[in-house]
C-alpha cells in the first residue's frame, strides 16, 4: 500500500511522537508513506479561514493540487488536516464560483485542481479490516493489562458530511483496535466529546475544563490509558493535565498515548523509538506490567 | 406651527423605522449569503444545538439565540458577543440539528465579518487569527515559537509566567522546533494577491 503523506506542521514539532510512532508502525504494516513534496500549511480549521477563508482553500487545494500530480490518495495523522482537506474537496465539488476563483490563484503555480483526491485519515487506514488482520499476525507482547478509553474527539468523525469514516455519535473503530492488542475497551461519557481544541490558545480556562470533564469520565468508568488520534486532543488531553489537577484540585493521572504508539508497543518496538518519552504523564508504570509475551 | 413640527418629527420616525427594518433585512441577507449561513431560516429553535453544545457555559448567548438573533437582524449584538469566539467549532450542534443548520461554518464567517468590522471585544481572540496568518504567510507553514512569542500578553505577568514555563516545558521534551521551517515560498505572496482580489465579502 503506497500514499501521499501530508504530515501537517505539528508533525514537526508539538507531535513529534506521533510522526514517529506513526513512521515506525506503517514500516512493519508495509505501508509506504511517500511526504507529498513542499507541502504547505493546510490553513488549519478556522486559523486562517476566520481571517481570510478563500486563501485558506488555496492554501490546502494547493497540497491537493500537488497529491493530485502524485496520482495517489492522501493520507494524514493529523485530525485538522484531516477535516481542512476534506472541505476544501467539498467545497470545490460543490461551488463552482470558488472553484473558478480557487483555481486561478493556483494557474499562476501550474496547478489546477477540482476536488478529485481522496483524503484519509491514518486511522481509517490502520483501523480498515485488512490491516486490523495483520496487526493481529504481527503483535508480539498483548497489552491485557490496559483498560483504555479510547478518544475520537471531533474531526475524526464530524461533521460526518466531511469525515465520514465512523459513526459521528458512537463511533467504535478505536475500540476494535483496542481488543486487537489484547487489552480492554473503557465505555464512556466523554468519548466524543470537544476538548476544547485551539481555545487552549485563546481561552485556556474554558479548554481546561473542557478537557477536565473528558478525563475525569474516563478515569471514573476504569481506564488507565486514553488512545488519541490528534495531536491537538493529545496536547490538551497530556500537555495540561497537570495544570488541569492543578487548577481544579483532583487527582488524574492517566497516561495519554498516540493509538499509534500503542500499536507500536504491541509490535514491541522499543518506547523511545515512539516518542514516549515526550509525554508528561509518564506512561512508564502501566507498562511494565502490560508486557506479557504472547509466545 | 407645533402641528407642522409634529408632523415632521414623525415622518423622520418612520423614516428611522423604515431603516432599521431595512439595515435588519440587510443583516439577514447577508448572513444567508456567508458560508454556513445558507439555513438559518430553517431553525425551528428545537435546542439540539445548544442542548449538545460543550462550550455553550462561557457563552453569553447560546447558540439557538445567536441563530434567533440572527434573524431578528441584531446584527452588532451578534457580532459582538462572545458566543462566536467561545464555538470550538466540535461540530456536534450540526451534527445534530434536524434543519441541517451548519452551525460551526457559520461562526467561522461571522468571526472574519467581525474582525473587518472592528466589533471585536477581545483582541486576543481576533489576533490569534491575525498572527497565524502572518506567520503561514511568511514560512508557508505554522511556526509554534513563533506563535506563541506574538500572543505573549507582557501586561499580565501571571500569564506570562504561565506561557513561559508551558513553553520551556514542551522546549524539554523537544515538542518545540525552534528553527522556522524552511521552504521555498514565493508562491505565497502569487496566492494572496489573486485571492485578495476576490475575498469573500
Amino acid at each position: 500500500m503506497k500514499y501521499a503523506f501530508y504530515p501537517g506542521c505539528s508533525s514537526h514539532s508539538m507531535a513529534k511522537d506521533y510522526d514517529d510512532s506513526t513512521k515506525a508502525i506503517c514500516k512493519v504494516l508495509d505501508i509506504e508513506l511517500v511526504e507529498i513534496p513542499d507541502w504547505n500549511c493546510c490553513g488549519s480549521i478556522d486559523a486562517v479561514y476566520s481571517f481570510k477563508p478563500l486563501y485558506s482553500i488555496a492554501l490546502a487545494a494547493r497540497n491537493l493540487a500537488i497529491a493530485k500530480k502524485m496520482q495517489m490518495d492522501i493520507v494524514t495523522p493529523c485530525s485538522a488536516c484531516y477535516f481542512t482537506l476534506n472541505r476544501t474537496n467539498k467545497i470545490l465539488r460543490e461551488d463552482a464560483g470558488t472553484k473558478s476563483k480557487v483555481n486561478e490563484a493556483l494557474a499562476n503555480l501550474g496547478f489546477s485542481y477540482t476536488g478529485s483526491v481522496r483524503v484519509r485519515h491514518l486511522a481509517d487506514i490502520i483501523l480498515s479490516d485488512i490491516v486490523l488482520q495483520k496487526i493481529k499476525e504481527k503483535v508480539k507482547i498483548q497489552l491485557t493489562n490496559l483498560n483504555i478509553a479510547s478518544y475520537y474527539g471531533c474531526y475524526l468523525v464530524r461533521p460526518p458530511e466531511i469525515c465520514n469514516f465512523d459513526d459521528p455519535e458512537h463511533p467504535t473503530h478505536l475500540d476494535k483496535l483496542v481488543e486487537t492488542l489484547g487489552a480492554s475497551k473503557v465505555d464512556y461519557y466523554g468519548k466524543t466529546r470537544c476538548c476544547g481544541a485551539s481555545l487552549g490558545i485563546t481561552d485556556e480556562e474554558l479548554a481546561m475544563k473542557m478537557s477536565k470533564d473528558i478525563l475525569v469520565s474516563a478515569k471514573n468508568s476504569g481506564a488507565n490509558c486514553l488512545a488519541t488520534a490528534c495531536h491537538l486532543c493529545h496536547f490538551n488531553l497530556d500537555a495540561r493535565q497537570k495544570d488541569i489537577e492543578s487548577r481544579f484540585d483532583i487527582k488524574i493521572n492517566l497516561p495519554v498515548l498516540y493509538f499509534t504508539q500503542l500499536v507500536g508497543l504491541a509490535f514491541g518496538i522499543e518506547p523511545k523509538q515512539l516518542g514516549l518519552q515526550r509525554n508528561w504523564v509518564s506512561s512508564r508504570k502501566i507498562f511494565p506490567l502490560s508486557m506479557t509475551s504472547v509466545s | 406651527m407645533s402641528h407642522e413640527k409634529d408632523k415632521l418629527t414623525a415622518e423622520a420616525k418612520t423614516i428611522q423605522i423604515g431603516v432599521r427594518k431595512e439595515s435588519k433585512l440587510d443583516f439577514i441577507k447577508e448572513v444567508m449569503k456567508m458560508p454556513g449561513g445558507e439555513k438559518i431560516l430553517d431553525c425551528i429553535q428545537c435546542g439540539s444545538c445548544s442542548g449538545g453544545c460543550p462550550s455553550m457555559f462561557a457563552m453569553d448567548y447560546s447558540p439557538m439565540q445567536i441563530i434567533k438573533m440572527i434573524n431578528l437582524g441584531m446584527k452588532e449584538k451578534v457580532l459582538s458577543s462572545s458566543t462566536i469566539w467561545v464555538c470550538s467549532l466540535c461540530y456536534t450542534c450540526a451534527t445534530r440539528c434536524p434543519r441541517n443548520v451548519d452551525f460551526p461554518t457559520l461562526m467561522m464567517s461571522l468571526r472574519n465579518k467581525a474582525i473587518r468590522e472592528n466589533l471585536v471585544k477581545d483582541c486576543a481572540k481576533s489576533n490569534f487569527h491575525k498572527y497565524f496568518f502572518e506567520i503561514v504567510n511568511k514560512y508557508g507553514r505554522m511556526h509554534n515559537p513563533e506563535l506563541i512569542i506574538k500572543l505573549l500578553d507582557i501586561t499580565d505577568f501571571d500569564s506570562l509566567l504561565h506561557n513561559v514555563r508551558l513553553g520551556l516545558r514542551l522546549l524539554r521534551r523537544g515538542k518545540l522546533h525552534l528553527r522556522a521551517p524552511k521552504m521555498e515560498t514565493s508562491w505565497v505572496s502569487s496566492i494572496l494577491e489573486k485571492t485578495d482580489q476576490e475575498e469573500f465579502q
